[in-house]
Formats: structure tokens, sequence, C-alpha cells
């Protein structure tokens, strides 16, 4: 029998080690799998990080196209916009996001805004030596329309080809910043698209796709006839890898650029600095407006931010500098809407941080401190559940921190991981901590703007919150005639001076922080001038791939 | 004599050691539910100290709070799935051995089926299924855990059936119901017991393996696989004690019920110690 006992005690012991060699070896083991790529990758001769022509960067996982390289099925165009390397668009979003050229010489809108007439350049060849016409062009964005399923395509009744170089859009209702789609969707060839385009794309664009490791690894190679000046950077590797396997392999000297987060910007690697890319990456936080009400097992709605004054006193008992110097180690910005820095932008969406007028405001609208420091109103609590995604750290800290913040001015936050299975259901009458954040206005329409099959009852997508002012600027803003116009109209829509989602408006968002993308590069490399990042930390990075260069 | 006397002294002593060691971990996590779960900036990533005796995490949470409500929380969901699964076990054992020939295939098919696939994919199915957190990992614990000691109470029950006293006082009469309270169950006692306390470590074990895994506890709750999950990705950068601490507190706690479970065995079936 005392055999049998050590015998039991030695697997308790095993077990355990086991779960926690586990813990310790999914990391190592990422960390190995992405040495173990590059290791590949250089005996195979294909990877010289000495070259002076050749980069070498590391990808978020999520990164890799699940669909591969179509722009109907999310490349460049999906939830996280870039440009899309390997094929052309008709337009470009500039440094400052606005609109430049690309295959586009010219482009108009008629009168009414229904109809978008472009000409495009007739010197542009496929890699496989056709030439690309207007006929590809309506090919792609009727396909798009028909099958996309990551971006919205219902304004667009029909594309035509006029002739080799004129192109018609004719829209279903007025959109005036189809120029901003047009910078997006890469123009694929008519002749060369089938199902399984995305896995063997053919395009116009700077770079062509020399090989695709699922899993591992993606390898670009100029377009050696490419139209414009030809690439600096003749030969782009991009590893998909997590952020501690990123950071291993910068620490190995594989990588010339690694992605990383806030957590580890404390680390010095030798040959490598710390660069921090503006974004608009931005995190914050909805709070349902209106009483609570249920339809179809879904509840809208909550009691306590229904109250107008408990919505304006967290916009501004909220310290924003101090959660991006706790949270993100001061790589941050402090967001007061979902589209800082852009054209679009409206100033009067910036706040101070006054935590006495947020008392005074609770105060005044009834809520009175309890003997727990907590507030309270006819028996209600002021508190709620602030949800995050379960695994994503940065969002979790986030709600840790802002639920601190709240407890000073007595309002009780409890934090909850959800995952994306339920969340947007809870989110319904509880706030979540999203990240939004795109080069293109209609991220206002989504969040702000009723929408009748968004959220069940015919307000606004993801949260509860109908203002018809708001719609209406809105609306006229996709109708207007130029761009410069509609900026002003989508800036009245976020505040008109009487109404609006800013704080003297009903403020049904409270907009945290915009997250600096974290990148450790390489003594030597310059990554040129980066646009404004849009939310997520992936390919938006290498979109001016073709001007980086060695010193 | 006096030998013996020492021996029966020691395993007392190591009982005694294990349960209150178990009872501080236990209460210490009730009372520190608030500690555990409090962050703050100003402390993130510290190392071990005499004031954070695990050191804290990157939300500045002290880990040896997190680490004793965690293993609280294991314990207490040990607690139930171990004396569900007991119970389940019990009942099951008893039907086999006792209700005659249809019965014992039909439980032994049951026992058979369930220990057929392997526990972690089980208990996995039966969290997901049932919305993840405490419930559904509860759920799954229980549901997994009881073939093996209903197949050992089924099998001393068999054993128990044929032995003589039984036979004698069926002879005299005796119904079935009599038997079984009088005659089989403070004989089955021990075996029970021992057994129930040595569920507890595989509980345990495969809650923090299904939270580890992200199929069970929700991720703001300190429990040990949430911890070992989130310390993964700071091990590049040379936080250690974030997984050493608690994963080692997970081993002495295990180990532990391992003990309590055998001084069990000695004390109470003392008999076993010659075999």
């Amino acid at each position: 029998m005392g055999k049998k006992h050590t015998w039991k005690r030695t697997t308790a012991a095993v077990m355990m080690l086991g779960l926690m060699t586990s813990a310790a070896g999914c990391s190592q083991s990422a960390a190995g799998k992405a040495e173990e790529t590059v290791k590949q990758a250089i005996e195979a001769g294909k990877v010289e990080s000495t070259e002076k022509d050749s980069v070498i960067v590391t990808m978020p996982v999520t990164s890799e196209p699940e669909a591969g390289f179509d722009p109907a099925y999310g490349w460049g165009a999906g939830e996280h916009t870039h440009e899309p390397l390997i094929q052309s668009t008709l337009t470009t979003t500039t440094t400052d996001l606005k609109i430049g050229k690309d295959l586009a010489t010219d482009y108009s809108v008629s009168e009414d805004g229904l109809k978008w007439t472009i000409t495009i350049r007739d010197d542009v060849e496929f890699t496989d030596g056709k030439p690309l016409t207007a006929e590809d062009v309506a090919f792609t964005y009727n396909h798009c329309r028909d099958n996309s399923t990551v971006s919205d395509f219902t304004m667009l009744k029909e594309a035509v080809a006029v002739n080799e170089t004129t192109v018609e859009f004719h829209m279903n209702h007025p959109y005036s910043i189809w120029p901003y789609t047009m910078a997006v969707v890469g123009i694929v060839p008519k002749h060369a698209y089938d199902e399984n385009y995305g896995q063997h794309p053919i395009g116009s664009g700077r770079y062509v796709l020399k090989q695709w490791d699922k899993g591992q690894q993606v390898i670009f190679e100029a377009n050696p006839d490419y139209y414009e000046e030809m690439p600096e950077m003749k030969k782009v590797t991009v590893l998909f890898m997590e952020e501690d396997a990123a950071l291993a392999a910068a620490m190995a000297g594989v990588v010339d650029v690694a992605h990383t987060a806030a957590s580890y910007s404390e680390q010095q690697i030798d040959g490598y600095g710390l660069t921090a890319v503006q974004t608009v990456d931005n995190r914050g936080f909805n709070l349902p407006v209106g009483e609570v009400r249920e339809k179809d097992g879904i509840t809208y709605g909550n009691v306590f931010t229904a109250d107008i004054n408990v919505r304006r006193a967290i916009n501004i008992g909220i310290d924003r500098e101090e959660i991006i110097e706790n949270v993100l180690n001061g790589y941050g910005t402090p967001a007061y809407s979902v589209c800082d820095k852009m054209p679009w932008y409206h100033e009067a969406c910036e706040v101070e941080y006054d935590p006495g007028e947020a008392v005074r405001l609770l105060e005044e609208a009834g809520w009175r401190e309890g003997k727990d420091g907590i507030r309270k109103k006819q028996g209600v609590r002021a508190g709620f559940t602030l949800m995050f995604s379960s695994g994503d750290s940065v969002r979790q800290a986030l709600a840790e921190e802002t639920a601190n913040q709240l407890q000073e001015i007595g309002i009780e936050v409890k934090t909850e991981g959800v995952g994306w299975d339920v969340a947007y259901d809870r989110a319904q009458s509880e706030p979540l901590l999203w990240g939004w954040g795109a080069h293109t206005p209609m991220e206002l329409y989504n969040i702000y703007h009723t929408a009748e099959n968004g959220n069940g009852i015919g307000e606004a997508r993801y949260s509860p919150y109908v203002n018809e002012t708001a719609d209406a600027y809105m609306d006229e803003a996709l109708a207007a005639s130029s761009l410069e116009e509609a900026y002003e109209l989508w800036k009245k829509a976020q505040w008109d001076g009487s109404t609006g989602i800013t704080q003297d408006g009903d403020i049904p968002w409270i907009w945290l922080c915009n997250i600096e993308h974290l990148y450790f590069v390489r003594d030597g490399l310059m990554i040129g001038e980066q646009k404004i990042h849009p939310h997520g930390h992936g390919w938006s990075l290498i979109n001016n791939v073709d001007l980086w260069s060695w010193k | 004599m006096r030998e013996k006397n020492n021996r029966r002294q020691r395993v007392l002593a190591g009982l005694i050691f294990s349960v209150i060691f178990l009872a501080v971990v236990c209460i210490g996590g009730i009372l520190c539910k608030q500690e555990a779960a409090a962050t703050d900036f100003s402390r993130k990533n510290l190392a071990p100290c005499t004031e954070y005796l695990f050191g804290t995490d990157w939300l500045g949470r002290d880990m040896f709070a997190r680490t004793l409500r965690g293993l609280s929380v294991s314990i207490l969901l040990g607690m139930v799935s171990a004396a569900v699964s007991a119970a389940a076990a019990f009942v099951l054992g008893v039907i086999s051995a006792a209700m005659g020939r249809t019965a014992d295939s039909a439980v032994s098919f049951c026992i058979d089926w369930v220990m057929g696939i392997p526990h972690i994919l089980l208990l996995i199915l039966i969290s997901v299924a049932l919305g993840k957190g405490f419930r559904g990992v509860a759920a799954g614990v229980a549901l997994t855990h009881w073939p093996s000691l209903a197949r050992v109470i089924r099998a001393e029950m068999i054993q128990l059936k044929e032995s003589p006293y039984i036979q004698i006082a069926e002879k005299l009469g005796k119904r079935k119901g009599y038997l079984i309270r009088k005659h089989m169950l403070p004989h089955l006692m021990p075996q029970f017991f021992v057994g129930l306390v040595l569920l507890f470590p595989h509980a345990i074990l495969h809650e923090s393996s299904v939270t580890f895994l992200g199929f069970g506890l929700s991720s703001e709750q300190p429990a040990i696989g949430i911890i070992l999950s989130e310390s993964m990705r700071y091990l590049v950068t040379g936080q250690w004690w974030l997984a050493a601490f608690p994963g080692a507190m997970l081993v002495l706690v295990v180990i532990l019920f391992y003990e309590i479970g055998e001084n069990l065995r000695k004390l109470l079936s003392p008999g076993s110690a010659h075999e």
C-alpha cells in the first residue's frame, strides 16, 4: 500500500508540473514557433535581414486575412481598413486623412449625389500583363456589392464602365464620403478572378504576393512594372505572432519591426528603438440611454445611465491623463470622440476633468452619498457593470482604472470579462468597453445614427440612443455635394450649438483614450511618415512600406 | 507498542496540520475578497517583497491575496463538485450492487461510458454548454468525477454481498434495506470518505486546467487558472513571480489533500497498513 501512496503523490505532483509547464510552455512554444519560422526563412535564403532593401515585420496573429487577399472578403476594406498593397485603389487617403488619387485621374459627383463619374489612368497593367480598364473597376465594385460580408455597399446600385477609362457609380442614395470607400477597395482583374483569388491574388499595386505560409508568414516582393515610382523596399516579410513572441523575436534580433504593447514598453532591446505611432484606435464605453425595456429577450436601457446628469458626471469625472499614465505607460492620447484628429472632428467634444462639477451634477440629480460612499436615489444604487472582452489585458486594465476613478465620485463599477458571443446583446443594457476608429466618418453614423434593423428597437445599433437632429445632420452630410461641406455637417451632428452627442448634449458614449501603436524598430530603419492609424494593430503600419529605407 | 503509537500520532499530526493549513487558506481567501480584486496602478509589477509577499501584477493587484482567493475558490468548487460526485457515486454503487444484474450492467455501462470520454474534453463541453462561469465548471467537474469512486463502491458492495455474515443475515430473513443500512453502509464508510477526500485534488486540478484554457471562470475573477494563463504573457519580461508562487501553492494544496486522504485511510482502516 505504501507504494501506492507514493505513486498517487507522485501523480499529483506530475500533474501539477504538467499544468505549470504547459503554462510556461505555451509562451515558449509561441516564441519558439516564431523563431522557427524566421530560421526556416533564413535557411531557405529568402530572408537576408542584412540586405538593405528588405524588411521583416511582425503582426498580431489576428491580422492574417482569413479569406485571403480578396477585397470582397475583408482585405483592406474590412473591419480594419488599410491600403491593400497588392491591388491599386481609385483614391487614397493622405497623411492628414484628406483624399488623394491613385488610379483615378479625376472624379466628380452629380448635383443630386446619385452618380459618381471617375476617369482612370490608361497606363496601368496587372502583373499578368493585361491592362487595367474601367471594366475591371466596375466588376470589382459590383462583385463587392453582391458578396462583401464585411463592408457596407448597400448605397451602391451599380457600377458601369462607360468606356476604357471612365466608370460611373449609380447610387441608391447620396453618399458624399464615397471617396473614402474608394480608398480601400482594391481593384481586381475581371479576367483572372475566381473563388480562389484570395489565395493567389493578381493586382496592379506596389507589391506582389510571393509566398504565403498560412499561420506563419507572408512575403511580398516589389512589383517591377509598377506605374509610379518603384518601391525602395524590394521585399517585405510579414510574420504573424503574439506580442510576447514578437518581443522574443526582437530580443533574438531576427525581425526588423516587432509590434508590441504598452506593458512591454519598458523593455530595452539592444539595436532597437521604441516607436509610437499616433492613432484614432480609441477605447471607450457606451452608456445606454432611455428607460429599461425589453423586447425579444433582450433588455434595453439602464436605470442608472438613463439619467443625463449621470452620463455628464461620468464624462468629466474621469481623468483621462491618469488613465493613459497608469494603463498605457503614457503611450496614448485622451479621446473625446470616436474621431479625434480627423477632419470631421468637432472640438466641442473635448472636456476638462472636473470631479467637483461631477459631484455637483450627481447631487443636483438627487444621487446622495450613502454610508458606504456609494450614491443612492430612491433605493437605486449608483453603479453599473462595465464589461470588457475576456483576454484583452488593455481593456481589462482600462475597465479597472475607470472603476477606481468613478468610485471616488460615489459610483460603484463592477468589471466583468465577457465573450463577443454575448457582449453585443448585453451592451444594450450595460456599458461595454469598445475599440473603434476608422478613416471614414461612417463610424459616427454607425454609432450614433438610428438604424431600422440596428438594435432591434429601431435605435442606434450598438447602444440604445435616438437623436433626430443629429440623424438629420448625418443624412444631410451623406447627401452633401462636396467633402468640405460634408465635414461641416458631420461636425454639426456632434454639436450644433444646442444638441448633439457632446458633454452639453446627450453624451451617450464616453471616450477614454486613443492607444498609440507601439513598435520596436531596428536602428537605422526609417518607417516614413505614418498616417494616423485606425483601429487594429496590424497592416496600417506598412501602408507606406514602399517608402521605408535603411540608413 | 510505543512505536505504533508514535506512528499513529504522526499520522494524526499530519492530518491535523493539513486540515488547519487548508482551512487557513480557505478562510484567508474568504476574508480577502476585496483585496484580491482591488487594483492600484501605483504599485504595479512589483517583485516579491515584505509588503507584497507574492509581488503584484500589471494591474497592481496583490498576488498573495489573489492566490489565496483563487485557492479558496478552487477549494470551494472542489467541495461542491466532490460532494455531488461522491453522492452520485454512492447511490449508483449501491444501486448497482443491491438491485440485481440488470441494474448492475446499466450502471457499469454508464461508468465505462463516462470513463471512455477524456475527462477534460467532457468537462469543457459541459462547462461551455452551461455558459461557463462558476456554475459551468462546478457542473462539469461534478458530472465527470463520479465514475472512479462509483466503481470502487460497487466492487466493495459485490464483495460484501458474498461475505459470510451477510449471507447468514440474509438466511435469517432480514430484508435487503435492513442489510444495506445495518451491515453494508458502516463497512463502506471508510472507503467512501477516503474516496471523497481524494476527489478534491482532481477537482481542483481540473478546475484550474479548464479555467486556464479559457472555458471556465471569467477573467476578472481571481482563479488559479486565470492567474497562470495571464502570467504567461509576462514570463518573457522576467516576471517569474506571477506564475511561480500561485503554481507552487496549487501543488501544495493538492499534495495536502492527498495527505489528508491517505492519513484518513490509515486511521479509518488500520488493517490497510499491513497490506
